[in-house]
């Protein structure tokens, strides 16, 4: 009787642990590289010169302050993620109010509009790719024509290739935003508009004073969600314009990954990754921090 | 009953047929082993032993797996692979053998990685290999079949700033690459154009033919990378200076904003600026090579096998239709193009190494290569019986009238591997092609945007230990 209390006594101790083993060895899973990746970046870790490996403190990131392209990538990246959010959030949200109306065929207009979020996003860049050639021959360029416009040279051209990644990442990325946007749209109540509608509103006073502010937590989840992606955008990037012309492409993103594996400078590489994450992080937890104000305003 | 006895013999006929298919099946593999049973090794000497092979993505790849069961059959090791894009690949590589963790026995590199894999002692010479009456019969294998120039340039003293042709052979080449202009004949007959001696002529001709023909003077590599000065603008850039100039001097320091080379790359992007497509600057050798053969470009100065792309009917609109000479040279006129050769080494960390040299021995003996030459376009050979074999030379002569094959002949007499060896000659490719962009978008002067570009090679050279 006792031998079984004490079992029962020593399973209910180390159940907890056991229940959360799962979730603590996919933290380790997810903190080990994280740790491993920081570790490097106080390193002079260079894949082909392993003997040359010592920790270097600072260093690395001391480098980068002087490391012009550094200060190019991080203009790109903080540009390119104010250019993509607003372009997205902007066009989601006239997306959004365009499904939420009742129009004839809207479940087969919703439905094909996600097509975008089904194909990875190599694939969407290199389709844009063949389309965006730069003479005739791409459809872009193609159409253009009837309409007598010179072609337009796309990746070859620095404002071109920013062009052009911008809208590649906006078209793969769009039904997302609209998506979530969509979403709150249909959880707004119907008595603000019926108030409103009393009051002698009109379509925009509506989107202005009803809209919009009841929206807003939902629009700044989607520019959360956007800015974070943005701002570590590779994909479309390195299929497209591999940071070029003149690095006019280059983020954050792209660098790191040319030191670590072009180069194989790990150490530095690993410290522009870092830099990147406080960016994101940063960024994000502002963004929450406002999403929270957003939240309780319309509670 | 009789309904039973046309039941049995028919299984009779089934299975004669059956035992037909396999006894033919098995003639056919025998004989195509018959030629390397030939050679007096014993080929089953490392027989169970396994291999992971590391591959580029490549015409001589997919020539070499369908035969994988073959050479299996001829030695009993087990082979596995893994095939990247050439990127990807390298970086895998390089993990891997930084780490010295063996998963590749046996890699596709070259002259130019060589130089990366030596001095950290990643991989192994196969001098020993090749001199062991145990492991190679080289009677057989006939190793003086390889153009000299292709052997020399996969051989390499160790020593920063020199040394190639000496010292241990790294590597066995699989195919030849060195850098010729093909220039579409039609075009220039028509128009009267001459074919270019110099640079400056080479613009001139690019100018006349997007002025006259409506298309682009000139297609080239053009992106930030190693690759857009590494091919026909390393080779005229040499020539233009008579091979007496480097990207880096006596105590490897940078020479890439030397005044020649600064005037080079003033006409050379100048040329491609006026000349050539729009969007040179997002330019991979593959567009390059297409836009050619999509009849988009007037001259192209790239490597010598995507002749092979231009002629071929099926897929080229301008086969037949191009010339091929040699890259404008300087005042002496003599050609100094680069060369590189895809080639096959050996990982040190593996531990089958006999078992590797069977499968670097049967993957470059001549059957082999000869079989990826004919089935796979791996062009050019790098053995001299593939290049005079009859359905070879048959194809390869066609070409340009007959101008291919005597351009190439010439070319290889002083074609030689173009850099100064050194680990960092990727970041330093990179570095120069930042430099043309600079140039061509007019942010800098030639002049300043290439000094900028040997600081930054000096500073990477001293971090990297190498000066």
């Amino acid at each position: 009787m006792t031998s079984t209390r004490r079992r029962r006594g020593r399973r209910d101790r180390y159940l907890p642990y056991l229940l959360l083993a799962p979730a603590l060895i996919l933290l380790a899973g997810m903190l080990y590289p994280f740790g491993l990746g920081l570790y490097y970046s106080f390193t002079s870790y260079w894949l082909q010169y392993p003997n040359r490996f010592r920790f270097v403190w600072f260093d690395n990131y001391i480098d980068l302050l002087g490391e012009p392209l550094f200060l190019r990538a991080l203009e790109f990246t903080l540009g390119f993620t104010l250019l993509a959010v607003l372009l997205q959030v902007g066009l989601g949200l006239a997306v959004a109010l365009f499904l939420h109306a009742r129009i004839p065929g809207r479940s087969a207009i919703r439905a094909l509009m996600l097509m975008p979020l089904m194909i990875p996003p190599v694939i969407t860049a290199l389709m844009w790719k063949i389309m965006m050639a730069s003479t005739n021959a791409g459809i872009l360029n193609h159409l253009f024509s009837f309409v007598g416009v010179d072609p337009i040279n796309w990746f070859g051209s620095t404002q071109g290739a920013i062009v052009s990644v911008l809208i590649i990442d906006t078209w793969g990325n769009l039904p997302f935003v609209a998506l979530i946007l969509l979403g709150g749209l249909q959880a707004i109540p119907t008595e603000p508009y019926e108030a409103a509608r009393v009051d002698g509103a009109g379509p925009i006073a509506m989107l202005r004073y009803v809209t919009l502010p009841l929206l807003s937590p939902f629009i700044v989840l989607a520019v959360t969600f956007r800015a974070m992606d943005s701002l570590r955008i590779f994909d479309v990037i390195y299929a497209t314009t591999a940071g070029g012309p003149n690095d006019a492409t280059t983020n954050l993103q792209i660098m790191a990954y040319q030191y670590s594996f072009q180069w194989y400078q790990m150490g530095k590489g690993m410290a522009q990754a870092v830099v990147l994450l406080l960016l994101v992080v940063m960024v994000s937890y502002l963004l929450m921090r406002l999403w929270n104000r957003a939240s309780e305003s319309t509670q | 009953m009789r309904a039973k006895s046309q039941w049995l013999l028919a299984q009779l006929c089934a299975t004669f047929l059956l035992l037909g298919g396999y006894l033919d099946a098995s003639a056919q593999d025998e004989q195509a082993l018959a030629y390397y049973r030939q050679a007096k090794i014993n080929w089953r000497q490392a027989e169970g032993q396994s291999l992971t092979i590391g591959l580029n993505k490549h015409p001589f790849t997919e020539s070499l797996l369908p035969l994988i069961p073959e050479f299996r059959r001829l030695t009993g090791i087990n082979v596995e692979y893994l095939i990247l894009p050439e990127n990807e690949y390298f970086t895998k590589l390089v993990a891997d053998l930084s780490q010295q963790r063996g998963e590749f026995s046996v890699i596709m590199t070259g002259p130019m990685r060589n130089w990366q894999y030596v001095p950290p002692d990643w991989i192994i010479p196969l001098d020993d290999f090749l001199n062991n009456p145990k492991l190679t019969d080289r009677d057989w294998f006939k190793l003086e079949d390889f153009y000299p120039a292709l052997i020399a340039a996969n051989r390499w003293n160790g020593k920063t700033g020199g040394g190639v042709g000496e010292g241990p052979l790294y590597s066995i080449p699989v195919l030849e690459e060195s850098y010729i202009l093909a220039y579409r004949k039609d075009i220039f007959e028509q128009y009267n154009i001459k074919v270019p001696a110099t640079i400056e002529e080479m613009a001139e001709a690019a100018r006349l033919v997007k002025k006259n023909a409506g298309i682009a003077g000139i297609v080239a590599r053009g992106t930030p990378t190693i690759g857009t000065v590494a091919t026909g603008f390393i080779s005229g850039l040499k020539g233009y200076t008579d091979g007496k100039w480097s990207e880096l001097d006596d105590k490897l320091a940078a020479n890439l904003h030397d005044a020649r080379s600064v005037k080079y790359t003033e006409a050379w992007v100048g040329m491609v600026r006026e000349s050539g497509p729009p969007n040179w600057a997002n330019m991979q050798w593959y567009d390059a090579m297409e836009a050619f053969t999509a009849g988009q470009g007037g001259m192209i100065a790239d490597a010598d096998f995507f002749a092979a792309n231009y002629e071929d009917p099926k897929k080229s609109k301008v086969a037949g239709k191009v010339g091929y000479a040699l890259i404008p040279a300087g005042p002496d006129g003599s050609p100094h193009s680069g060369l590189w050769t895809w080639a096959l080494g050996i990982s040190k960390a593996t531990k089958n190494k006999e078992a590797a040299w069977l499968f670097v021995q049967w993957a470059t003996a001549q059957p082999t290569l000869l079989n990826a030459t004919i089935g796979y376009r791996n062009y050019n050979p790098s053995r001299a019986s593939i290049s005079s074999d009859p359905r070879v030379h048959e194809v390869m002569a066609a070409w340009g009238g007959g101008s291919y094959l005597k351009t190439v002949a010439k070319n290889l007499e002083t074609a030689r591997v173009a850099w100064v060896p050194q680990p960092e000659r990727t970041r330093l490719g990179d570095i120069w092609a930042r430099a043309l962009h600079e140039v061509y978008f007019q942010r800098m002067p030639a002049a300043d945007a290439l000094k900028k570009a040997s600081g930054e090679v000096d500073k990477v050279l001293k971090e990297a230990g190498i000066k």
